[in-house]
């Protein structure tokens, strides 16, 4: 199915999920979003519902308030879906490693495609982020997601 | 037989389903182009519609388990015909339409108006609080833009003695004049459709930052294709409707227009069709552009204080224009 997967790689629709993070990662994520870097031009479009959206974009480490929901958010999400994890804490917990509440990294509740670095990354970078997304896409990598660590996420 | 033949292909080819399948998508891109340069944007290219119809179709298609299944999934395709019904009584090549009736404009109109009840129907099904939420508001807009657009297409029919959208075009044609006393049901009707389709300022039931993805919120993969496509279609024969009933005009009475021997007079009405909607497609962008949403009390407000008052001053000036006429 090359039609399919051009049209996957065309249009990744995305869901802004913030699991507790500072609001700076995610003002990164909406400056993306406006004119000076109009993502619409690659077809991405932000969607209110997890339902209609490609790609989750998950900024912050997960909170234990956050988890039960960042995971339903995620099994909401219809297949092929991909997690696009943002700043440093949504990859390894960052500054609030180690913190009472939370957990290290989003990469322990539900499985990430990509990472991106920053604290808070660019909106070029997140770019770059949403274009390995699509790679991937491409790749028909639906396979190689990074799983879910088990024992970080039992405790 | 050979006519029952004709007709399929009609309806399948042209203008039935593969053209307005064409023809929506076409504008969909239009429309978010237009949005995109007003905001100086680039915007989305050309193909980008057809990609996420093709995309959606491929997604897994969630049916969550407390919905009410057989209206979760039947409902967006009742929709779907109705809105694709009414392209059969608008003329689109030649002055006539496919299958004129008598009171075809009145079909049409609710016709149109039955993706409102059905987007209630899938509120109330999906069992969720911001499906039904929204569904609630697209009920409520129903009554408020459902009057100020009938009274303005009303007026376009009292003028022309026709309830047949073909005659009303044919009339529009014969007496271009006319076309200035519909200037203001031209307006409210324009604004009506705005509020028809559900576009901002009068998105109120699609409302992303209050209630999520509206109606829409718990479909995912065909059935939301299948709505997104609704949309297009509906604001195709909707504008459509529109250029028939206030910008009527195609140019047989001018005789026929022929090059190399060749008629080529309902190449040039099609081409007057595809341009007429296309303008009021960037008419509706440009509303979407300059606006932002307002409050469902505030939509009912205005539609009933300015818009259906507009209307029945267009009604009245098209009584007046009648009797002045015939005396
Ligand atoms: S990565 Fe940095 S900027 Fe982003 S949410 Fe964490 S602390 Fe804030």
């Amino acid at each position: 199915m090359d039609l399919l997967k051009w049209a996957r790689m065309k249009s990744p629709w995305i869901c802004h999920f913030n699991t507790g993070g500072c609001n700076a990662c995610d003002i990164e994520v909406v400056a993306v979003l406006t004119p000076r870097f109009d993502v619409e031009r690659f077809g991405v479009l932000l969607k209110g519902s997890p339902r209609h959206a490609d790609v989750l974009v998950v900024t912050g480490p997960v909170t234990q308030q956050s988890e039960a929901r960042l995971k339903r958010v995620y099994e909401q999400m219809a297949e092929p879906k991909f997690v696009l994890a943002v700043g440093v804490c949504t990859c390894s917990g960052g500054v609030f490693h180690g913190c009472y509440n939370a957990r290290g990294g989003v990469d322990t509740v539900i499985p990430v495609d990509v990472y991106i670095g920053g604290c808070p990354p660019r909106p070029s970078e997140i770019i770059d982020g949403v274009v390995h997304v699509l790679n991937k896409i491409a790749g028909g990598g639906l396979a190689e997601k990074s799983s879910v660590n088990e024992g970080q996420a039992v405790q | 037989m050979m006519d029952s033949l004709a007709a399929v292909l009609y309806l399948i080819l042209f203008p039935g389903f593969v053209f307005l399948l064409v023809f929506g998508l076409f504008c969909e891109w239009v429309d978010r182009k237009v949005y995109a340069r007003l905001q100086n944007r680039v915007g989305p290219p050309l193909f980008q519609p057809f990609a996420d119809l093709i995309k959606l179709l491929g997604k897994e298609d969630i049916i969550p388990k407390n919905v009410d299944s057989i209206l979760f999934q039947y409902t967006p395709l009742i929709a779907f015909a109705a809105v694709m019904t009414p392209i059969i009584f608008i003329p689109i090549w030649s002055a006539t339409a496919l299958f004129p009736l008598q009171g075809d404009l009145i079909i049409a109109l609710y016709l149109l108006s039955i993706p409102a009840l059905a987007l209630f129907v899938i509120g109330w099904s999906s069992v969720s609080l911001y499906p039904l939420l929204g569904g609630f508001r697209a009920a409520t807009m129903l009554f408020g833009y459902e009057v100020p657009f009938i009274l303005a297409c009303l007026s376009c029919g009292i003028i022309a003695g026709s309830w047949r959208i073909s005659d009303i075009t044919a009339y529009l044609e014969m007496y271009p004049a006319s076309m200035l006393i519909v200037i203001p049901g031209f307006v409210i009707a324009l604004l009506a459709l705005e509020a028809k389709l559900e576009r901002t300022p009068f998105d109120i039931p699609q409302a992303e930052t209050e209630i999520v993805g509206g109606v829409l919120t718990e479909y995912s993969g065909k059935k939301l294709a299948v709505m997104r496509l609704m949309d297009d279609i509906r604001m195709v024969v909707g504008s459509s409707l529109i250029a028939a009933v206030f910008l009527g005009g195609f140019i047989v009475s001018y005789g026929s227009i022929s090059w190399a021997g060749t008629d080529l007079t309902n190449v040039i009405n099609f081409l007057l069709y595809i341009a007429k909607s296309l303008m009021i497609v960037f008419l509706l962008a440009v509303i979407r552009t300059l606006f932002a949403r307002i409050r469902i009390d505030q939509m009912l407000d205005f539609s009933w204080k300015y818009l259906a008052m507009g209307g029945i001053f267009q009604l009245f000036i098209a009584v007046m224009y009648i009797g002045i006429l015939h005396g």
